[in-house]
This record gives structure tokens, C-alpha cells and sequence, in this order.
């Protein structure tokens, strides 16, 4: 639906964690020329000129994601993305979307634990005006307390939505609020219903002084454009915003490291037990991150991935599995975990998920299971590639998470890099036993059956 | 020349908006003149087996993907035997002559492409994802996966196991028990009326035996057309279509005829209110649930103007339950033609508190399509929007095929990509106000919430003293009474 909060956080790191890109062996991987210009407010401008479509993909990346949701206000930084489309200076509340999809573009906006990110995909003459009109919105807000309210419920709705009709939402939100003990990535993006409650104008309004300004955000600009005319407008628009004098706050709350497993039950309304671990690794722009990356897709890409093959093919005890490396700006967060087969015991999913760990840090992986796996992170990023959005995705997440745009064409080599070795000493550096967190998430009607026996 | 159209519905809805600008920059700078763009033009052939093999072409990326439909899917199966069309699909990729399941999957990815199959309502396929580089190997794969199945018994049971735990979770989720009770609501017992992916009872009871019959019965290439999209030229494309599938023999018994009527004869001919109560339930999912249209219907376009007016983020419907009022995260609707006459569905998930004000909400914006039809204001836009998704759903090579196919299926011809945009732009308001009301008519239209019932019904009553509740665990998906026979006491 339209303005996702990406509901997995993690799965929305692994949508931003598309790592490019060298040309593979027989494979042209398309390079991303951009120029890269920061302006004297601190507004850094990322640009593709790109004429395979008549379209022009806009977004504007503002570094600040859950992690900087104020104290008490668990999913503030969502909920202000949702009001980022309402009332302006020169702006009516929705008037974005009169401006992209009246006239056949689209916008949205996610936010997940480091990054809040607006994007627009408009006919390529529509580009000043999006221009305009991120720099309305950058430049100040201007929303009464019915349009927030009426918001603040659609967020409301939607955590039911994402949290509590799914029969897993509240199993991967527990997964995420108790595999960390300091660091404020133990809120989930989405919040509480009574964080949100709280939330009011005046926090909205401290919010954007405080973190929406120039010299925390960066523009990309991907398709059909004259690059000397989009300057033009840049300076017109975009440069006379002020920076402001005082300091941007930063998280820098570290994360201790675990020093023994810690395990949790909870009951849910599913029907099919789940197990799941997490490991706590690195942050996103360790060079581990590649061979992770590699790990992830050994062991869960596709049906010929192992833990596919074991649990679910072999021996027939998983419904489905879950294996994400869940790259984060400040700590990675590795979930490794199965969804149980009618019948089957949490214990020998567990067994069955440790063991497969266990064989990746024991023996080196195969030559031919090492290539399919940068196969298939090479295809997944040339299809993420495939539209304007997509490559300005790529870019940005370069430039704000990985703080150099130019990876956005050399990580694909950097993957290519990656040995069995790697693999091999990330699995036995991180998936150590006391730095696991093991959750079972069992259906409420186990529960009330044990307590009846 | 359509984006000159646009171009002036943007300005006057700015101003409406705008009216009171004074600086240079209160008001957003217009567009420049609109930049045209093109859609590639498909290349086709039929082979002497009976094979249509279609070529489309796109370069920008270097990908391919290569799709083979078979012109049937769920509306085959026997009615005990729901679900037999997709499980018959699913098990192309679990073993063939040549090569078992492990073995198919590794090799696929080994070449970072994906291999998937399954059946939808018309049609049942298997598509190959891949970097150009790759295609000969995957085209090999592809050609192997349909010709060659062995649907051996192990593999049946296997599947036959995920299909039951996939049914399980599908019944923890308040949305997807809705859709599968408006089908059956709409279409009753009629092939349209299952679900495609069969219920618990009928995936017990489906046999070897059964797949294998489906699979020689309908799986033959004077009933299949292949689609090959992307970094390839045509000639190319024909000639691997060629090497791949050119000696699949055509048997000589005559096609299966297609029967004309799937669901229309069958449906209800008044509505009803369905509540199926699952008190754990953490939303409501509220739907409203009709006959649409067929996708050669003469009225096609007019059907999915009008519901492009409906639906989408800025449609009617979201716009009353979403924006103005905060009763969800999204409210929208779907027209889905298929062979015979499709569902239309209107829906919106809400706290349970709100599920009959949600049902009110949705059933009055259906009937207000014909009462108060949208002004050209109004349907400008909403035009712009199934225009720029058309466009941009284009510019991916799935996209692409997944067009063409859809219009080779149903016998349309291929030009159509390019005539879309002026047939979307032809229609007008008083071409919205008689489809709406004579094809969309909310009297006729059925309700379908799931949710906790205790927080909605005692309002729904009061409205529709006839509404039927479920509790979920007498819900049975296999008759059109959704509600399983009373046992004997034992």
C-alpha cells in the first residue's frame, strides 16, 4: 500500500543492502554515472541522467530512522513520514500526490531503523515542480492538530495491519525488541499504540527542526533530465535553505556485546509453531557484510538454499524458513529461524537449524555453491536495477548508509571477492552460542492445552 | 500527445489548490513540455506443433525472461479435486526424467535465475528469470520442466504436506480468509468458487493418478504459448523456441473444449452478508464482493476506468476510509477479468470496532459511482494513474511479459500495448455512470467481514438482520453454504 513503513525492518535493510557492481565474468552490469555535488547548505545531490524512459525518479534521503525516535515516542520517526504529506508552507495536506499520481507518477516514503526516504517516479517534465515541492516540505511544515490525528490513526492501523492480523507480525516484532538490550534499535520501527497516543503538534514540529534540515539530507535524481537545467533548479529551490547552526544529534549508544544465549516463549494466534535465532554481527559498512551477505544466501535463497533443502524438502518439518543477514547502520542483526510443518516439535527445528549452522563453520562451502550464491545476489541486483527508482535506491543507500556513493558500482566486485574462507570465518566469528537469542513463538492454543494436562 | 491531456489537468488542479500563492516560489513552477516515450512491439510465430511463440524486446538490462502458459489453470479442476491444476503446475519443477527436484533447483540457481510454476484462475504456468548470458541453459531447464514431469509419488506427498500447512497459515490471516470467502459467496459452487490452491479436504484427496492425467490432458503445445521478453532479439528468441520446443509432439485426440460459462450462470443472483467470527482476530477484514466482467467484455475499459476511480491511493474509497477518516491503512478495489466473468472486490482492513461503519463506507462509494460519476476534474487523474502504471509495469522485463502473455491468453491481439493509453483515455463520465450502474450495481453485491464479531455485529444487525455468522472453525471452503455440516452427536 501506498506510504509503507517497510514492515520488517530487517527485510527492509536487505531491500537497501543491494551491493553492485563491477561486470560479472559474462554479465554487463550497467554503471551508474553520477555526479556528486554538495551544496553550501550541506544538502548533498546525487545525479543519473538516464533517457531509456520519459520518467524521472526524485528521492530525498533524511538520515534519521526509529533509532532517533524521541524518548517515550516509539515510532515517531514513522509516523512523521506520514506527516511529511500533509500540510506545507505553500502545500495542502495530499498535495503530493496531485502532483505525481494525477498526473500518472506515484510517491511514497518508508522509514526503517537508520533512514527515512521520500521518492517520487513522475513524466520526465514534471521534475521542477518535485523539486519545488521537496524543498516546501524540507523548508517547513504547517499541520493542524485534525490532519495529524486522522494520521496518527491510519499508523495505528496500520500496526494492526503489519503487528497484530498477521499470524507472525508479533513474532518478528519480538524478534527485533528483544535481541537488543541498550541500543534503540530494541524498538521496532512501527512503535506502540501508546507511544503513538502520546506523540502530539509539538513533537512534530521539534522533529523536523531538529533532523530535517539540508545538511542531513541527500537528494538523487535518476532519468530523463538536462543535467545543467536540473542545476539550475537545485540552486533556485534546494540551495537557499538554511542550515542550522546547531548540532545534528547522533545515537551513539553501543550495543554490548552477549555474553550467554538467552531464550523466550511467547504464545501467539498461530496456528503453526515458529523458531527463530538471532546473532548480533556487524555494522553495515564492516567488510563482513559481504561474506554475511554470501552466508545469507547459502543458506536460505531459493529451494536449493540448505536450509530450504534440509528442513523443508528433506526433512519435511518446516513449513517455511527464514534467513536474513539484516545489515543495520550501527549492528547487524542475523535471523535465522523456520516456520514448523503440522506436527513438528520447535526442539528438532531448533536441532535441524543448528546443525546446518554447524556445517557451514565446520567445512568450507563447495566452489559451485559459492558462485551460485554471488549468481543470484548479482541477478536480484540487476533486477532491482531495472527502473530509474531502483538505481536511485542503489545510489542512496551508498551515499547516506555506506557513506561513499562510488560503492554503488564497485561492491559487486567486492562480492565477487568474497572466498569460502570468509564465509567460513564469519559463520564461526558470529554464530557463536552466547550470542544467540532463541525465541519460540507457539500457538496460544499449545499453551492452554499444557496448562489443562 | 496523452501527456498534453495531463498536463492541463494538473494546472487546473493547482489551482484549486493554490489560489492564494504570492512569492514566486508559494506556488510550484509548471511542467515543461511532456517527453514521449515508446513500448517495444512483440514478434510472433506459430510453430508446425501448434506452438504460439511470442518475442518481445527490451535491452536496457541485461535479463530475460521466457514464460509458458498452458491456457488452462484452477477452473479445470474437478470440484472434489480443487487445487489439482496448481499442484499439477508445482510439480513440473519437483522432477522430470532427467533430473530430480534438488537437482532442477540447483541448477536454476547456479545460474542466479529463478524457476517458478503454479496455476491461476485460465491458465497455468512455468517462467524462467535470467541474465541474458544464461538463457540457452535456463531455455534447456524450462523445456525439460514441461515436457518431462514424472510427478513421482514422494514428491506428491511433499507437496500435498506444504499445501496443507500453507492452507493453515492462510486461515491465520483475517485478509486472505475473506478472499476466499467472497469467491465463494460470488461464484458459489461454480469452478470460480474454490480456492485455486485447494482447501484441506480436497488437497487430501488429489492422487498421482489425477496429476498425471491433467498434465497429458492440457499440457500439449497446441494448447500453450510461449512469451520470451527482454535482452534478446526476435529472431533469436523464435529460434531457441525452436531448439527447445519444436519436436514437442501435438497428441491427436482433439483439444479438451474450454467451457464458455465458469461462473456467471451460477452466481447468487441477490447478495449476502457473511460474518465469519474469529475472535482472536487483531483487525477485521471487511469486503465487498460481486460479478465484474469478462476481459473481452466490450464495456473492459470502462470497468477498469471505473475502478481506477475507486481505487489506488488518492480513489474514492481510500480517500473517505483512509484520509478522511483514519479507519485504515489502505482501501481499495480490484476488477478482475478473466475468461468468463471475474469478481469485483472492495476492501479495507480496520479495527474490529469499525467493521460495519467500514462496510457502510464501501458500499456507499460503489453506489455514488453512478449518483455522483466523477467530472472530468476528477477522472483526469484517475486516468493519468492507470496510464503511468501501465507504462512503468512495461519498463521491467516481468512486467512486459506478464502483459503480453495476459493478452495472448485471452486472445487479444498484441497490439493492444500500444493502443491502451487512447482506449484508458476515451472514456468519459457518462461512460462511468452506465457501467456503474449497470454492471457495478451495489444492490446485488455481498458483504464478507472477518474479525471478532462481537465488536461489529451488533451494528451490522441493525442493518441486515439476515446476516449469516460463521465461527471460523465451522467455516467450510468446499460448498457455497461455507458452514460445515452438523456432525452426529457421538
Amino acid at each position: 500500500m501506498v506510504r509503507t513503513f517497510l514492515r520488517l525492518t530487517l527485510s527492509a535493510c536487505l531491500l537497501l543492502t543491494a551491493q553492485l557492481s563491477t561486470p560479472a565474468q559474462q554479465t554487463r552490469m550497467p554503471q551508474l554515472k553520477f555526479t556528486d555535488r554538495t551544496l553550501a547548505n550541506g544538502m548533498r545531490v546525487l545525479t543519473v541522467p538516464d533517457s531509456s524512459s520519459p520518467t524521472v525518479a526524485i528521492q530525498v534521503w533524511y538520515h534519521v530512522g526509529s533509532k532517533d525516535d524521541p524518548p517515550n515516542r516509539s515510532g515517531f520517526a514513522h509516523l512523521f513520514e506520514h506527516i511529511m504529506f500533509k500540510s506545507t508552507k505553500n502545500m495542502k495536506s495530499e498535495m503530493m500526490d496531485r502532483l505525481t499520481e494525477d498526473v500518472g507518477g506515484f510517491n511514497n516514503a518508508f522509514t526503517n531503523d537508520d533512514v527515512t526516504v521520500y521518492f517520487e517516479v513522475v513524466p520526465a517534465n514534471y521534475l521542477e515542480t518535485l523539486i519545488w515541492a521537496e524543498a516546501d516540505r524540507l523548508s517547513g511544515l504547517n499541520v493542524d492538530d485534525a490532519n495529524f490525528k486522522s494520521e496518527r490513526d491510519v499508523v495505528k492501523e496500520e500496526f494492526r495491519q503489519s503487528v497484530l492480523a498477521p499470524p507472525y507480525g508479533m513474532a518478528f516484532y519480538l524478534l527485533q525488541a528483544k535481541s537488543f538490550v541498550e541500543h534503540p534499535y530494541k524498538r521496532p520501527t512501527i512503535g506502540s499504540i501508546e507511544d503513538l497516543d502520546a506523540a502530539s503538534l509539538k513533537d512534530v514540529q521539534e522533529f523536523h527542526s531538529t533532523y530535517y534540515r539540508p545538511d542531513n539530507a541527500t537528494l538523487v535524481v535518476v532519468g530523463d533530465f538536462d543535467p545543467k537545467q536540473l542545476d539550475t533548479w537545485i540552486d533556485k529551490y534546494l540551495a537557499p535553505i538554511a542550515k542550522p547552526s546547531k548540532p545534528l544529534p547522533r545515537v551513539t549508544v553501543k550495543e554490548p556485546p552477549r555474553k550467554s544465549e538467552t531464550r523466550l516463549t511467547e504464545y501467539g494466534r498461530n496456528d503453526l509453531p515458529a523458531v527463530a535465532f538471532t546473532y548480533l554481527t556487524s555494522k553495515l559498512s564492516d567488510a563482513d557484510t559481504d561474506a554475511l551477505q554470501v552466508a545469507e544466501a547459502i543458506l536460505s535463497a531459493g529451494e536449493s538454499s540448505r536450509l530450504y533443502n534440509s528442513l523443508v524438502y528433506t526433512q519435511q518439518m518446516a513449513a517455511e524458513v527464514i534467513g536474513d543477514s539484516g545489515p543495520l547502520e550501527d549492528a547487524g542483526l542475523f535471523i535465522v529461524g523456520a516456520i514448523l510443518s503440522e506436527g513438528k516439535k520447535p526442539e528438532d527445528a531448533e536441532k535441524a537449524l543448528l546443525a546446518e549452522i554447524k556445517k557451514l563453520q565446520d567445512e568450507p562451502v563447495p566452489a559451485a555453491e559459492l558462485e551460485k550464491a554471488k549468481n543470484q545476489l548479482i541477478t536480484n541486483q540487476l533486477r532491482e536495477r531495472e527502473t530509474s527508482n531502483g538505481k536511485a535506491l542503489a545510489l542512496g543507500e551508498a551515499a547516506v548508509l555506506l557513506g561513499d556513493p562510488a560503492r554503488v558500482n564497485t561492491d559487486l566486485a567486492r562480492l565477487q571477492a568474497v572466498t569460502a574462507a570468509d564465509v567460513q570465518r564469519v559463520m564461526k566469528t558470529y554464530f557463536t552460542d552466547a550470542n544467540r537469542f532463541v525465541l519460540y513463538y507457539l500457538p496460544e492454543a499449545s499453551k492452554s492445552k499444557k496448562e489443562g494436562q | 500527445m496523452m501527456r498534453k491531456l495531463l498536463f492541463s489537468a494538473a494546472l487546473s488542479a493547482l489551482c484549486v489548490l493554490c489560489g492564494n500563492a504570492q512569492t514566486p516560489q508559494a506556488t510550484p513552477p509548471p511542467p515543461a513540455p511532456p517527453r514521449s516515450g515508446k513500448f517495444p512491439t512483440p514478434v510472433e510465430q506459430t510453430l508446425p506443433n501448434g506452438l504460439r511463440v511470442i518475442v518481445i524486446e527490451r535491452h536496457e538490462t541485461p535479463l530475460i525472461t521466457a514464460q509458458l502458459l498452458i491456457k488452462n489453470g484452477g477452473e479445470v479442476d474437478p470440484s472434489e479435486l480443487a487445487g489439482l491444476a496448481d499442484m499439477t503446475a508445482d510439480l513440473l519443477t519437483k522432477g522430470t526424467q532427467s533430473r530430480d527436484a534438488t537437482k532442477i533447483a540447483q541448477e536454476i540457481e547456479s545460474l542466479g535465475g529463478s524457476l517458478e510454476a503454479g496455476a491461476r484462475w485460465d491458465s497455468s504456468y512455468a517462467t524462467v528469470s535470467v541474465m541474458s548470458s544464461k538463457i540457452q541453459q535456463a531455455m534447456e531447464i524450462l523445456a525439460d520442466v514441461v515436457r518431462h514431469p514424472t510427478f513421482k509419488s514422494e514428491e506428491v506427498e511433499r507437496l500435498r504436506q506444504q499445501n496443507l500447512d500453507s492452507f493453515t497459515l492462510a486461515l491465520g490471516d483475517p485478509g486472505s480468509i475473506a478472499r476466499f470467502v467472497a469467491a465463494r459467496v460470488v461464484f458459489g459452487d461454480s469452478p470460480y468458487g474454490h480456492p485455486v490452491s485447494g482447501t484441506a479436504e480436497s488437497l487430501t484427496r488429489i492422487s498421482a493418478t489425477d496429476i498425471a492425467k491433467m498434465h497429458s490432458r492440457y499440457y500439449r503445445p497446441d494448447n500453450a504459448i510461449l512469451v520470451i521478453g527482454g535482452d534478446i532479439n526476435g529472431k533469436d528468441g523464435q529460434a531457441l523456441a525452436t531448439k527447445y520446443f519444436g519436436d514437442w509432439q501435438k497428441p491427436t485426440t482433439p483439444l479438451p473444449a474450454i467451457s464458455a460459462a465458469m461462473g456467471a450462470a451460477a452466481a447468487p443472483k441477490t447478495g449476502r452478508v457473511v460474518v465469519i467470527d474469529k475472535p482472536d482476530a487483531g483487525q477485521a477484514a471487511v469486503y465487498l464482493a460481486r460479478t465484474g466482467i469478462n476481459r473481452k467484455d466490450p464495456d473492459y475499459f470502462r470497468g477498469i476506468v471505473s475502478n481506477s476511480v475507486l481505487s489506488g491511493y488518492s480513489g474514492r474509497l481510500n480517500q473517505e476510509i483512509r484520509i478522511k477518516r483514519g479507519l485504515s491503512y489502505g482501501a481499495g478495489s480490484s476488477l478482475d477479468t478473466r475468461r468468463d466473468v471475474g469478481p469485483f472486490l472492495a476492501s479495507a482492513q480496520t479495527k474490529n470496532e469499525s467493521g460495519a461503519i467500514v462496510a457502510d463506507l464501501l458500499l456507499g462509494e460503489i453506489g455514488r459511482l453512478s449518483s455522483a460519476p466523477p467530472a472530468d476534474v476528477e477522472l483526469t487523474p484517475r486516468k493519468a494513474v492507470l496510464i503511468g502504471g501501465f507504462s512503468r509495469n512495461l519498463e521491467t522485463v516481468g512486467g512486459l511479459v506478464g502483459q503480453v502473455s495476459s493478452l495472448a491468453l485471452y486472445g487479444m491481439g498484441l497490439d493492444e500495448i500500444n493502443r491502451y493509453i487512447n482506449n484508458v483515455q476515451s472514456i468519459n463520465t457518462a461512460d462511468i455512470q452506465k457501467f456503474a450502474g449497470t454492471r457495478l450495481d451495489a444492490k446485488t453485491a455481498s458483504i464478507i467481514i472477518v474479525g471478532n464479531a462481537k465488536a461489529f455485529l451488533p451494528e451490522l444487525q441493525k442493518k441486515y438482520p439476515n446476516v449469516e455468522v460463521i465461527p471460523v472453525t465451522e467455516l467450510d471452503l468446499n460448498t457455497a453454504l461455507l458452514r460445515k455440516k452438523k456432525e452426529t452427536a457421538d
